[in-house]
């Protein structure tokens, strides 16, 4: 046998080796779009990849719905218990639509942070060696998707759009460790309370709800939404609930953390939510207007 | 066609089903306390390279790891590096190491672990991951190396088979 690396097959490998850290840099770095080839890539393998996940998906949503049958009679005697609040809370939720939309009308609203659209897609994939928290969706720019839209399943919001390809894209979940996977969020009570979703606690699985306020009234059990504040994120879309806070390390502000209300593993549909309010008024917005604003 | 393309759709097929599939089914979200790694792409490109010559574990290692990458991964390069090279080094087309099962088995785990270690390092040194040691070692790292050990072990003799009757077959064409 010859030996491993003769004088040739070391050059070779140094080369390799400069060109793994100038890919690295390149990918690590803040791109913006994805290049061509990789859009190529993607899409082709995002097309095998929808026809194994159909399949897949209803062989697991069907055991699925033997797990439900066999809960049905437990949960219908506790709905059964709710229905006499939700008619009242609906009278409620009636008078006060009305009253918001009266109001709003006299204030000359037309859209507001709250207002989103969304679209549903099929989760095509999930990467499998567990390093990043990030799943394919079979939707693209060629149906409307963009960077950084949120998207949410029925139960509350899951994660961003991360990468887009023509038909295809991928989507960085909340529980992503990644250091610029940073979402704005509120605590919703009598104050408002702003903070910063960053990433998860490995053992307990909890989100992290960072740069709070340290004068702030934090409570267990408060619903985390998001602000609506961060880009292109709508507000109001829900997150979790508080579970537990402490100083940070520092002292200078507090972090709680957020049990999920969506659940990150058993995905099959999303939707991504795209926010019909701009995100800045076009006067006052200095790309549009072309004033500097340095001073 | 089936002989000249037939590994490569195979490969490909595994490389979309441990993103599918086997993600739908992953034990970790039935409450499986270990996480289990498919690496069934890479384990059957250092099999072909130990029965089928160093040339074809570079190729694949290449090709796949290339489409990983960009697939299922946020930074380029680490897995086209990865898996190309450690299978390169891994590939000994020795007859002892082809007639015995366990030797092959064992020079296709060590080269899981390397892997497995090479990218935990890049993860870690791109600020992607702040697993501590001791949880990959034990959650991680032991629990896969032994699925993966079986799956080698339980398509090891299908695919010697198969890659007996290529070369069988080779000069037909």
């Amino acid at each position: 046998m010859s030996p491993f690396f003769s004088n040739k097959k070391l050059i070779v490998l140094l080369v390799c080796i400069i060109l793994l850290v100038a890919l690295v840099g390149y990918s690590t770095s803040d791109r913006k779009t994805l290049t061509w080839p990789e859009q190529l890539v993607q899409d082709s393998v995002g097309t095998v990849q929808s026809a194994f996940s159909r399949p897949a998906h209803l062989v697991a949503g069907f055991f699925g719905n033997i797990q439900d049958i066999r809960n049905v009679y437990e949960e219908n005697r506790i709905l059964k218990s709710q229905l006499d609040d939700y008619a009242s809370t609906q009278v409620e939720l009636e008078e006060l639509r009305r009253q918001n939309e009266e109001l709003q009308g006299q204030l000359d609203l037309e859209e507001d942070l709250f207002d989103y659209t969304s679209r549903s897609a099929l989760v095509i994939q999930r990467s499998p060696d567990r390093w990043n928290e990030q799943i394919g969706i079979n939707k693209g720019s060629q149906n409307g998707i963009e960077e950084n839209q949120a998207v949410m399943t029925s139960k509350g919001l899951i994660g961003k759009v991360d990468q887009v390809s023509q038909f295809s894209a991928t989507v960085q979940l909340l529980s992503d460790t990644d250091v610029t996977n940073r979402i704005s969020a509120i605590v919703s009570s009598d104050e408002t309370i702003q903070g910063f979703i960053e990433g998860i606690d490995e053992e307990t699985g909890h989100l992290r709800f960072s740069k709070i306020d340290m004068e702030a009234d934090l409570e267990d059990g408060q619903t985390v939404s998001t602000s609506g504040l961060g880009g292109v994120f709508p507000a109001g879309l829900e997150i979790g609930e508080i579970v537990d806070y402490e100083n940070d390390e520092y002292g200078l502000t507090k972090t709680a953390f957020v049990e999920p209300s969506a659940e990150f593993y058993h995905l099959d549909h999303v939707m991504i939510v795209d926010r019909s309010a701009s995100a800045l008024e076009e006067e006052i917005d200095p790309a549009l207007t072309g004033e500097d604003d340095e001073s | 066609m089936i002989v000249r393309y037939g590994f490569f759709l195979l490969l490909f097929a595994v490389l979309v089903f441990e993103g599918t599939v086997y993600q739908v089914f992953a034990p970790d979200f039935y409450g499986f306390p270990y996480s289990l790694i498919p690496r069934f792409l890479f384990v059957m490109i250092v099999f072909a390279g130990i029965y089928r010559g160093r040339g074809y574990a570079l190729f694949y290692g290449i090709l796949f790891g290339a489409v990983y990458d960009i697939v299922y991964s946020q930074v380029l390069g680490v897995y086209t590096f990865g898996m190309a090279f450690f299978a390169y080094i891994l590939s000994m087309p020795i007859p002892a190491i082809k007639r015995s099962l366990p030797l092959t088995v064992t020079l296709i785990m060590v080269g899981f672990i390397l892997l497995e270690y090479f990218v935990y390092g890049m993860m870690i040194l791109t600020e992607s991951t702040e697993l501590p040691h001791n949880m990959f070692l034990y959650n991680r790292l032991l629990p896969s190396a032994v699925m993966n050990a079986l799956f080698i072990t339980v398509i090891a003799h299908p695919l010697r088979l198969w890659f007996e009757y290529i070369e069988r077959h080779q000069n037909d064409f």
